[in-house]
């Protein structure tokens, strides 16, 4: 972990002269991570790698402005909230739960069983809810680097992140148990 | 009052941020132990660690489309530049442009030194020279004179034969003019002729 964020460091470092390649290198590093957050958030692939490429346009046309290269991974989450956030407003979509999310194809290699009751139980989250999960659980940042990203308070991340808890625990209680057995 | 001091510890956002790594050192040492000694908490642990690990069990998708930029060359520096940069930025890699340069160019200097060239000049003496160098000097002011020479005659000559057109052109002006003259003198000769002969009969 460390030796990588020495290395994105060098690539930022080269990416701010306008070495296009670095970049192109920090972007397949860091690409799958950004896609699958904007997955999550939205539940459509295509509007999710939409969303992704506009990230990475962004973040090359503002990377002189990151002043701390080890804050890279907050910072290309922080435009990939904001772009998720543009596209919801701009589309007036319902981002307090999503039915269709529940019907969403299984992730292959696990149980159709666990991978609809993880989908329901997303569904039943606000978009808030939903999104400090996936920052805490999936993509593990820190509370502080969330409340970066998310640009509100440690404690409202905790919150949501906490409430959303106890919502998903009580969701996936069968098939935890089942997995363990 | 906290979770702990109601009885309810097993609520406590502590025990939910030991779940996600976020206390200090001292307090998840303080933590561990609690758990170890409290069923309640230790039954809530596993149950967020459970349910963490359901939502981790599903895996990240591959991304369909790889994202790349291509250069832009209003952005990017030239491949010059950036040879240059890395080349000035680097201590070891100047010292060693340096040293690939001056071998080339010692090493041009002795294929390209120019060869021996033997001339008269080189190898005659001093005494033998004076001779041969006013004998050229002559020979050259006589080529000159004669070349002057020539010119001057055919100059003289052109001017000579404008100078008989011009006489010949006089000589025939004059002629004319003495015959208009002569043609007068006769025409006043008889005039004055007739003039006597009439005066003289009438007395």
């Amino acid at each position: 972990m460390i030796l990588r964020a020495v290395e994105d460091a060098d690539l930022i470092t080269n990416a701010r002269k306008g070495d296009v390649e670095a970049f192109n290198h920090l972007v397949s590093r860091w690409e799958k991570r950004v896609f699958n957050y904007l997955l999550r958030l939205t539940g459509r692939s295509e509007d999710s790698l939409d969303l992704s490429q506009d990230v990475f346009l962004k973040a090359y046309q503002n990377i002189r402005k990151l002043d701390d290269p080890t804050r890279f991974g907050p910072w290309i989450f922080r435009i990939a909230h904001n772009e998720a956030c543009s596209m919801f407003r701009k589309h007036h979509l319902d981002t307090s739960g999503d039915a269709e999310r529940a019907e969403r194809e299984p992730a292959p290699g696990v149980s159709p069983e666990v991978s609809i009751a993880v989908n329901a139980a997303m569904a039943r989250l606000t978009a808030e809810q939903r999104e400090a999960v996936v920052l805490k659980v999936h993509e593990g940042f820190k509370f502080d680097e969330m409340a970066e990203i998310l640009g509100c308070p440690v404690s409202t991340v905790k919150s949501r992140l906490y409430t959303a808890l106890d919502l998903m625990k009580a969701e996936l209680a069968p098939v935890s148990n089942r997995g363990m057995r | 009052m906290n979770a702990f001091e109601q009885g309810e510890c097993e609520q406590s956002e502590a025990l939910r941020d030991y779940a996600f790594d976020e206390l200090s050192a001292a307090e998840r040492v303080a933590m561990e132990r609690h758990v170890a000694a409290c069923a309640k908490c230790g039954a809530e642990l596993q149950a967020i660690r459970m349910t963490t690990a359901t939502l981790r069990s599903i895996p990240d998708r591959e991304i369909p489309q790889r994202i790349a930029f291509v250069s832009d060359k209003l952005f990017e520096p030239s491949p010059m530049a950036r040879f240059f940069h890395g080349l000035f930025t680097s201590p070891s890699r100047l010292g060693f442009a340096a040293a690939c340069l001056l071998a080339a160019a010692i090493v041009f200097s002795a294929v390209q030194r120019p060869a021996e060239v033997r001339t008269v000049v080189a190898t005659a003496n001093a005494q033998d020279v004076a001779p041969l160098i006013e004998a050229a000097v002559q020979k050259a002011v006589a080529q000159i004179r004669a070349g002057d020479a020539r010119v001057a005659k055919t100059a003289l000559a052109a001017a000579e034969v404008q100078h008989r057109r011009e006489h010949s052109a006089l000589m025939v002006t004059m002629q004319e003019n003495l015959d208009v003259m002569q043609k007068r003198m006769g025409a006043y000769t008889s005039l004055a002729s007739l003039e006597t002969t009439v005066g003289g009969g009438g007395q």
